[in-house]
């Protein structure tokens, strides 16, 4: 006779539900709010860590042109690291929605995209074509791959987070295989001497290096602003939030904010979790697409290993919560996390012959994650 | 509808068999793949595991507290790995060298993972519900710190003396610092010779040591407050168990003995990547654990031992293996890799999948029970 | 009281894993041993080099130096102690000798001079820090390396 489960307090399953308060909702109650000073009040609705960031970051952006580097080029800098992360962060937004948590499975979809670029460069296409090619051919790879991993995720609600991460490590070890036997013969990707295999870094130049930051570049001095690279970014934004406006999109953000009231309004949990799943791993696809034609190379093998901290960091410095995010959070967000990046070097080593900005990078980045996970829950079963 | 869910334990014992022991089942099958294929004697891979579980058997035991204490899988005894490490560089600094030398290693380690172990256990008990992935993105964090203090503090604020372990620009300490003067000290000290196969005593006896320890805990007041605890955290405060120092404590134990069990890692290895030594150390420990039949809330010495083996042995054949079947000696490398976090992934989803299945079935025996309560009301 | 029962033997712990290290500071601090077989001049007196010395170190031969070679052993401990098999001048007789020097802590390598040591003179003259003089060649690495998986790394 099977004995009574145990009532696991670790539980996996209750992962999801502890982190349904975490951040960016005020950790006031709207009475204390209306008590505090407007001080307070602006740090508690805005959260303590987001704003020591900000500041942060305000600190470096002022000190940079005492430290001898040109002001404008960091903000150029910035804005080009915004302008390649922007889509990756914009990927964890509907998984967001439908209450399946912090996507840590987007090397799943970072995948689709390294098979998409590396089949449209041995299709024979280069050019700005090259790029459209890549995402056209990712686009089923991602849907088929995001399904997969719906079903999944589907079969164990709750512990989702954890397994994500796993399926994505997973799913990269096995593609460092794959690299190595698909039978790629293109002289730019593979491997010289052997011929075969492909190499680990390969140069986009001749192929879509740069197609969309060029395009409608605005350069003034030194400030130099990726036009194209944006408005593609804001393109895909825009038809999120569109889609997050339909029948479909609210069903998946009521799936998230209040599944009770979900599964009695009829929605069907299971195709919007995996749709949102499916749009996830697709984004994630275009997103590194994007990456690479700022960055100028695709990185195989071990690169995508670690992509989804940095996104989810990013998002989770833009306020979002394990349920809740929005656009706003998306660019807040990778600015603010992108802009850490680039000023750190710079600014730090000319003031203490020292570049530490890895390890800050390190340290600010899963810091802020540590904090989301560590919060209070509001009325949390805890 | 659902068909009708039988309450017989679900299928024959065989398939409930299969079921429970699935991970160490299939590595039982890809080893006796890889096996003949890699084309190693025999006497050569006997002994490479008995080196191997001397080296590793310490680390994994250090998973066995929290898991019984119901804080799943300590992804952070990468802190106490990292506790180990500084120590070493200190006493590698200071020039001693021997069994004196580790002795003094693990001593000095002590208060470095006691540190650690407080942090991430104070982080855990604020996290509750989540905690392996907190633990997991502690070890990260603390990697930060880690090279925060050993590459930009020693040197310049830590004193350290040696320049053979300094980088060339003055501060930080080198990629890899050298144990030579402490290599194997422990495996050599006492180890016999049996057909071919080094048995390193002294490092068994030390982990027989361990092994002991734990089995002794388990039965002591506090070992059964942290079983408690691990069971349902509710009951066991209304019991009086204070439940936040418990957890605590368990992990505190942890990371003490990871670091104890790095040090002996890496005084057989002779070697110390001081970057890189302890960031896979958390997930092959955890995979190993896992491979041996452990889940992530119940986990015995057996299921180190046996997870050890065939890990192990796993580790050591598929990169021959896959140069034979590929002919590309690389693929080998990957397809270990790509096993560990695949063993990871099925576990935690056959974790997840039996606890839904325990759920829904509790929740159909409780509806039955009504069934039939109201029946006998109604008659 | 309970409570400073455990704080006492709390630290009664603490203090005999101090002393415990410190023991092993001590027992445990590894030297490098040179020895020279050089002639040399102290306080006005020349000594000259042996014509041939073989150094035992723990049953061990470790160098056999004919006149100006050096040789090198390992020590862990303060108190070293060596066997030696002089022929202090060509075709005599072979004499063993059993020399206990007591190293200095500080010091990781230390030179020994053989033929000093021999005629029983102080330790400023036997002893002296091993400095070396082939300068640091600094290996240019990148310090910390990257997250990348470490596919070299054997578990």
């Amino acid at each position: 006779m099977k004995k009574e489960p145990k009532d696991n307090n670790w539980s996996p399953s209750k992962l999801n539900d502890e982190m349904n308060s975490v951040l960016s909702t005020p950790e006031a109650s709207p009475l204390q709010m209306a008590q505090m000073s407007p001080l307070r009040r602006l740090v508690a609705s805005f959260g303590l860590p987001r704003l020591i960031i900000t500041a942060f970051l305000l600190l470096m952006f002022i000190a940079a042109p005492f430290t001898g580097s040109d002001f404008w080029t960091q903000v150029s800098n910035t804005i080009n690291r915004f302008s390649w992360n922007a889509v990756l962060v914009l990927a964890m937004v509907p998984m967001i929605h439908s209450g399946c948590g912090l996507n840590f499975g987007l090397p799943l979809g970072i995948i689709s995209g390294l098979l998409g670029a590396t089949m449209a460069i041995e299709f024979g296409f280069t050019g700005p074509v090259s790029f459209f090619m890549a995402i056209v051919i990712s686009t089923p790879i991602a849907i088929v791959l995001g399904m997969g991993y719906g079903w999944l995720l589907n079969k164990i609600k709750g512990g989702e987070m954890m397994i994500a991460t796993y399926v994505g490590f997973s799913s990269v070890s096995f593609m460092c295989m794959m690299w190595l036997l698909l039978p790629y013969k293109s002289p730019t990707m593979v491997w010289g001497y052997a011929g075969k295999g492909l190499r680990t870094t390969i140069s986009l130049e001749g192929f879509y290096d740069k197609v969309l930051a060029n395009f409608l570049q605005i350069n003034i001095g030194t400030l130099s602003i990726p036009t194209g690279t944006i408005l593609f970014f804001a393109l895909l934004a825009f038809l999120m939030w569109a889609f997050l406006h339909t029948k479909t999109g609210t069903a998946m953000t009521a799936l998230g904010s209040n599944p009770a009231f979900a599964k009695a309004a009829g929605i069907n949990i299971d195709k919007t979790r995996m749709l949102s799943v499916v749009i996830s791993t697709w984004l994630a696809a275009v997103g590194i697409l994007v990456y690479q034609q700022g960055f100028g190379f695709i990185q195989l093998y071990m690169a995508p290993f670690y992509m989804a901290l940095p996104a989810v960091s990013a998002i989770l410095i833009g306020g979002a919560s394990v349920n809740k995010a929005s656009i706003a959070n998306v660019v807040i967000g990778t600015f603010l996390f992108q802009g850490m990046v680039t000023m750190t070097p710079t600014v730090m080593n000319s003031i203490i012959q020292m570049d530490m900005s890895e390890v800050i990078r390190v340290i600010v980045s899963q810091g802020m994650i540590l904090y989301a996970l560590t919060r209070k829950t509001k009325g949390g079963n805890n | 509808m659902k068909k009708k869910k039988t309450l017989r334990p679900e299928g024959n014992p065989i398939v409930r068999f299969i079921r429970n022991n699935t991970v160490p089942i299939m590595f039982v099958l890809i080893c006796a793949v890889c096996i003949p294929l890699s084309g190693f004697s025999p006497s050569y891979l006997l002994n490479e595991i008995v080196t191997r579980m001397g080296r590793n058997i310490f680390l994994i035991l250090c998973l066995l507290i929290p898991i019984m204490a119901g804080m799943g899988l300590n992804f952070g005894m990468t802190l106490g790995a990292m506790a180990g490490e500084i120590a070493l560089i200190f006493v590698a600094d200071w020039q001693i060298w021997g069994i004196p030398g580790v002795i003094l290693a693990m001593i000095l380690s002590i208060p470095f993972s006691i540190l650690l172990g407080l942090l991430c256990g104070k982080l855990l008990n604020m996290s509750k519900g989540r905690e392996m992935i907190t633990s997991y993105i502690i070890s990260f964090f603390i990697n930060g710190l880690y090279q925060l203090v050993v590459l930009y503090m020693m040197g310049p604020i830590i004193p350290i003396k040696h320049f053979s372990i300094k980088l060339p620009r003055g501060y930080g300490i080198r990629n890899t610092v050298s144990l030579l003067n402490m290599r194997q000290v422990l495996d050599n000290a006492l180890s016999v010779t049996i057909a071919g196969v080094k048995i390193p005593i002294l490092t068994f006896a030390i982990i027989a040591v361990l092994c002991l320890f734990v089995t002794w805990f388990r039965k002591t007041k506090l070992g059964q407050d942290m079983r408690a605890v691990g069971q349902n955290m509710e009951v066991a405060r209304a019991a009086g168990i204070n439940v936040e120092r418990t957890r605590l404590i368990s992990i505190v134990i942890s990371t003490v003995i990871a670091g104890f069990g790095m040090i002996i890692y890496l005084q057989n290895m002779g070697n110390l990547s001081t970057y890189s030594s302890h960031s896979q150390i958390g997930m092959f420990c955890i995979a190993a654990l896992l491979v041996g039949g452990a889940s992530v809330d119940k986990a015995n010495i057996g299921n180190v031992f046996l997870g050890v083996i065939l890990f192990h042995t796993m580790f050591i054949v598929a990169p021959s293996a896959g140069a034979k079947i590929t002919g590309d000696s690389m693929i080998g490398e990957y397809f270990r890799v790509f096993i560990s976090y695949g063993v990871i992934t099925v576990a935690l989803v056959m974790y997840e999948a039996k606890k839904r299945r325990a759920k829904s079935l509790a929740g159909h025996k409780l509806a039955q029970d009504q069934l039939t309560e109201d029946k006998e009301a109604a008659q | 009281m309970k409570s400073k029962r455990t704080l006492l033997i709390r630290l009664a712990v603490v203090l005999v894993l101090i002393a415990i290290g410190a023991v092993m500071m001590v027992i445990g601090r590894g030297h490098t041993v040179y020895f020279d077989n050089v002639a040399l001049d102290y306080n006005g007196t020349h000594y000259d080099a042996l014509y041939k010395v073989t150094v035992y170190v723990k049953d061990k031969q470790v160098a056999k130096l004919y006149a100006k070679e050096r040789g090198m052993a390992t020590w862990i401990g303060q108190n070293f102690s060596m066997t030696l098999e002089v022929i202090e001048t060509k075709g005599g007789d072979e004499e063993v000798h059993t020399i206990h020097v007591k190293l200095p802590y500080n010091m990781d390598g230390i030179v020994l001079n053989l033929p000093a040591l021999l005629q029983g003179l102080p330790e400023e003259a036997y002893l002296k820090e091993f400095v070396s003089n082939v300068p640091e060649v600094p290996v240019e690495e990148e310090p910390g390396s990257s997250d990348e998986f470490d596919f070299g790394a054997d578990f």
